[in-house]
């Protein structure tokens, strides 16, 4: 009886200990990166204006449950995903062109879905790049 | 032809025909104003998905976009705590597909539990409102045909399968004055096949709605569908009192590809026709119910 219990305790005790560390490789996302090498030339130096408060809006929408509510990569979503969604705030994010910014957020890669459908006007598109340089820190 | 409308169900559609024409001459000034020629591009979406609790929209997605859409009806909440205000009575659920195969133009089709309803549906954009105005509204063109599949005995002694058959049409004009209000208002047509004795066939109707978004992902919206008493088209004498209007108010949430609904309303049936024409419940006599939709889109 006493074996038993000793049994099922160490069972129960191993069993936690693999949930958590398969839950500390799960843990470790990928950084993002790799959609240059895809990336159609005329993105690197395309150039359009947009309105930060329509690209807020619109980011509220559509963006924040993975990129968060600042950007920083902390949306209720963000934790489930294999890569992490990016610090939008950082240098290396607002160092991209603002074309490779539009590429990123309209045609995607990976875990970030294609907007094109979604987003369907070339003005909101370019809004939501606005936004997103706004968050620069 | 001679219109026996009650008062009281005459201030909410005076009241959305108001803002329409309001609306429609303050942006007519604005775009005298613009420097530039006019925008033609179609205005953004008035509404977010293409329901507006009970009520269809203008709003029909990309080209290629599938929707799937949830449509829940609690019983009312006349019952107090012993039905959980409804949540544990008797509800309606229907689940529908939707698919847009070209622009401006939404196809469906649907199942519902009450009468084991199947339903066919068409939705067009005839016009759309554009950004400056020139078209100050847009036109849409939804109608549908539903099959009731209840137990041949429920048709009586003359029974034919068309007796199952029921139609609705409407033209809704559709107006968004800002980013924040849209409203839409709708005559309806509505033809049952086969009905009770003493109850129309026909029912000319209309339905009024509006939106107010409180913040990007969130809105309040009220809407009204009024059946009107004609005496000019009904088969009896004297003329029978149409459905009960359906009221409803409540909230809707959207994200990216979703669009929750949640609102007290009166009509437990779900499709149109069904509103126009089979709604007992009085919604200020407190005759309201808990409803739900949910809508999912898949682009392709």
């Amino acid at each position: 009886m006493k074996t038993s219990k000793m049994l099922r305790i160490t069972t129960i005790t191993m069993l936690m200990l693999l949930f958590v560390a398969a839950g500390s490789v799960f843990a470790q996302q990928k950084q993002p990166g790799g959609w240059k090498a895809n990336m159609p030339a005329k993105y690197k130096t395309m150039k359009g204006k947009g309105d930060v408060a329509a690209g807020k809006e619109l980011y509220i929408k559509h963006c924040k449950s993975c990129h968060g509510p600042k950007g920083l990569g902390d949306g209720p979503k963000a934790a489930s995903m294999k890569t992490f969604p990016g610090d939008f705030s950082g240098s290396k994010f607002q160092s991209y062109s603002d074309g490779e910014l539009y590429y990123i957020t309209v045609i995607g890669y990976e875990e970030m879905p294609a907007y094109e459908k979604k987003v369907t006007d070339d003005e909101d598109r370019w809004a939501l790049v606005a936004y997103m340089r706004s968050l620069k820190k | 032809m001679k219109r026996y409308i009650h008062p009281r169900y005459t201030f909410f559609p005076l009241l959305v025909s108001l803002l329409m024409v309001l609306g429609t001459s303050a942006s007519a000034q604005e775009t005298t104003e613009e420097e530039t020629g006019p925008d033609k591009r179609p205005a953004k979406p008035a509404f977010e998905s293409g329901l507006l609790f009970d009520q269809q929209t203008s709003t029909i997605p990309v080209k290629n976009t599938l929707e799937f859409v949830i449509q829940h009806r609690f019983a009312t909440v006349e019952n107090g705590i012993s039905d959980l205000w409804g949540i544990w009575g008797v509800s309606n659920i229907r689940l529908g597909l939707n698919f847009v195969p070209m622009k401006n133009l939404m196809v469906g089709w649907g199942t519902t539990k009450y009468k084991k309803a199947q339903d066919f549906q068409v939705k067009y954009n005839i016009l759309q409102q554009t950004r400056s105005n020139t078209i100050p509204v847009s036109l849409t063109l939804y109608s549908n045909w539903q099959i009731d599949c209840s137990a041949d005995a429920a048709f009586g002694d003359s029974y034919k399968f068309s007796n199952r058959y029921s139609y609705f049409t409407e033209l809704i004009i559709t107006r968004r004055f800002s980013n924040a209000l849209s409203v839409q208002v709708a005559p309806t047509f509505t033809h049952f096949n086969a009905v009770d004795s003493l109850v129309d066939h026909d029912r000319i109707g209309i339905s009024m709605g509006a939106r107010y978004k409180v913040s990007p992902q969130i809105s309040l919206i009220a809407t009204y569908d009024l059946p009107l008493k004609i005496k000019g088209i009904t088969e009896w004498n004297p003329v029978p009192d149409p459905a009960e209007p359906n009221f409803c108010v409540g909230a809707e949430i959207s994200t990216s590809t979703h669009a929750f609904h949640l609102w007290l309303g009166s009509s437990q049936g779900i499709l149109p026709q069904e509103v126009m024409m089979t709604n007992k419940n009085n919604f200020f006599d407190g005759q309201f119910l808990l409803g739900l939709n949910i809508t999912r889109l898949w682009n392709f």
